[in-house]
């Protein structure tokens, strides 16, 4: 696949992080509700979450920008900012964190995270079934952040944090010293 | 957290041996001896292990016993789990809704209910 075709060459040194998922759907419509705020508010959030807003300027150089607010009523904000539109092929931009005004946010967590992401989304259509794929590159990180990234991968990747969870979990339970077998 | 010791965390979680002794620890402490055993690997190539573990903060070895036990500490593990949970939710999460919508967009029911995966 050519969707890397185009970006700009620094960032591209790192390995990506990657998540896909196919669809039953034809690739025009999915494209479409990846690239209308309308669309995206309905789906675009995690279970729970209620969508504060939604703005999009869908033009290379223009902005995405979104909020939403958490189960535990915490805000936050979000934006994309398009580098490229092939409709209905891909779509690139640059991802962050974001505040009510639409600036540059840090991550909401004190880890050294990369603050912005080069993601691409991929579209492609077989047997009218589309694959979304979505790549993520560090974009202007420092070493430290794309170290961090580096790593958060393999474990993304591996299906390791649900697994890591669990232990924390069972450990948290346990009473030292009464765990000895 | 500070910095350093997330990306040490990471690195040390990024080897299936080192997680296999994690789990291995999380039913009580052990030696090293005891940790060798189902791995097919020299004792000083396990210790190194152990020492890129307890670096993360992931393990204790006591200094009481000559046979300095191992055992796990969940601190970091918490750390860690909770942040890319948070990255993983967002995503599973978006992509199931965004399953639902596109078949309600296409005058479907979600005859499958939420969970067909």
């Amino acid at each position: 696949m050519d969707a890397r075709k185009g970006s700009p060459a620094p960032e591209s040194m790192d390995r990506p992080f990657v998540i896909a998922r196919a669809f039953d759907a034809p690739r025009k419509l999915v494209f479409e509700v990846w690239t209308q705020p309308e669309h995206l508010k309905q789906w675009f959030s995690p279970k729970g979450f209620t969508v504060l807003a939604a703005k999009m300027d869908f033009r290379p150089g223009g902005v995405y920008h979104y909020g939403m607010r958490a189960p535990d009523g915490k805000d936050m904000w979000g934006r994309w900012v398009f580098r490229e539109i092939v409709a209905p092929e891909r779509i690139v931009f640059i991802n962050s964190f974001s505040d009510e005004s639409g600036g540059l946010a840090r991550p909401p967590f004190p880890e050294p995270w990369p603050m912005e992401m080069l993601s691409t989304i991929a579209f492609t259509e077989s047997g009218g079934r589309t694959t979304v794929t979505v790549t993520w590159t560090p974009h202007n990180a420092t070493e430290a952040e794309r170290k961090t990234f580096d790593a958060g991968r393999a474990c993304m990747q591996q299906g390791w944090s649900g697994t890591l969870d669990q232990l924390a979990a069972h450990l948290a339970g346990a009473t030292q010293g009464a765990q000895r077998t | 957290m500070p910095a350093d010791h997330l990306s040490a965390t990471f690195a040390a979680l990024a080897d299936p041996t080192r997680r296999a002794i994690l789990a291995r620890l999380a039913s009580g402490e052990t030696s090293v001896l005891k940790l060798a055993e189902p791995f097919d690997m020299s004792l000083p190539a396990v210790s190194k292990h152990l020492k890129v573990l307890e670096r993360a903060g992931l393990i204790a070895r006591g200094r009481e016993a000559q046979w300095r036990p191992c055992r796990l500490k969940a601190t970091p593990l918490k750390g860690v789990a909770d942040w890319l949970e948070h990255y993983r939710r967002f995503w599973e999460e978006s992509f199931d809704r965004l399953d639902d919508y596109l078949n309600e967009l296409q005058g479907r029911e979600n005859r499958h209910g939420r969970k067909k995966r």
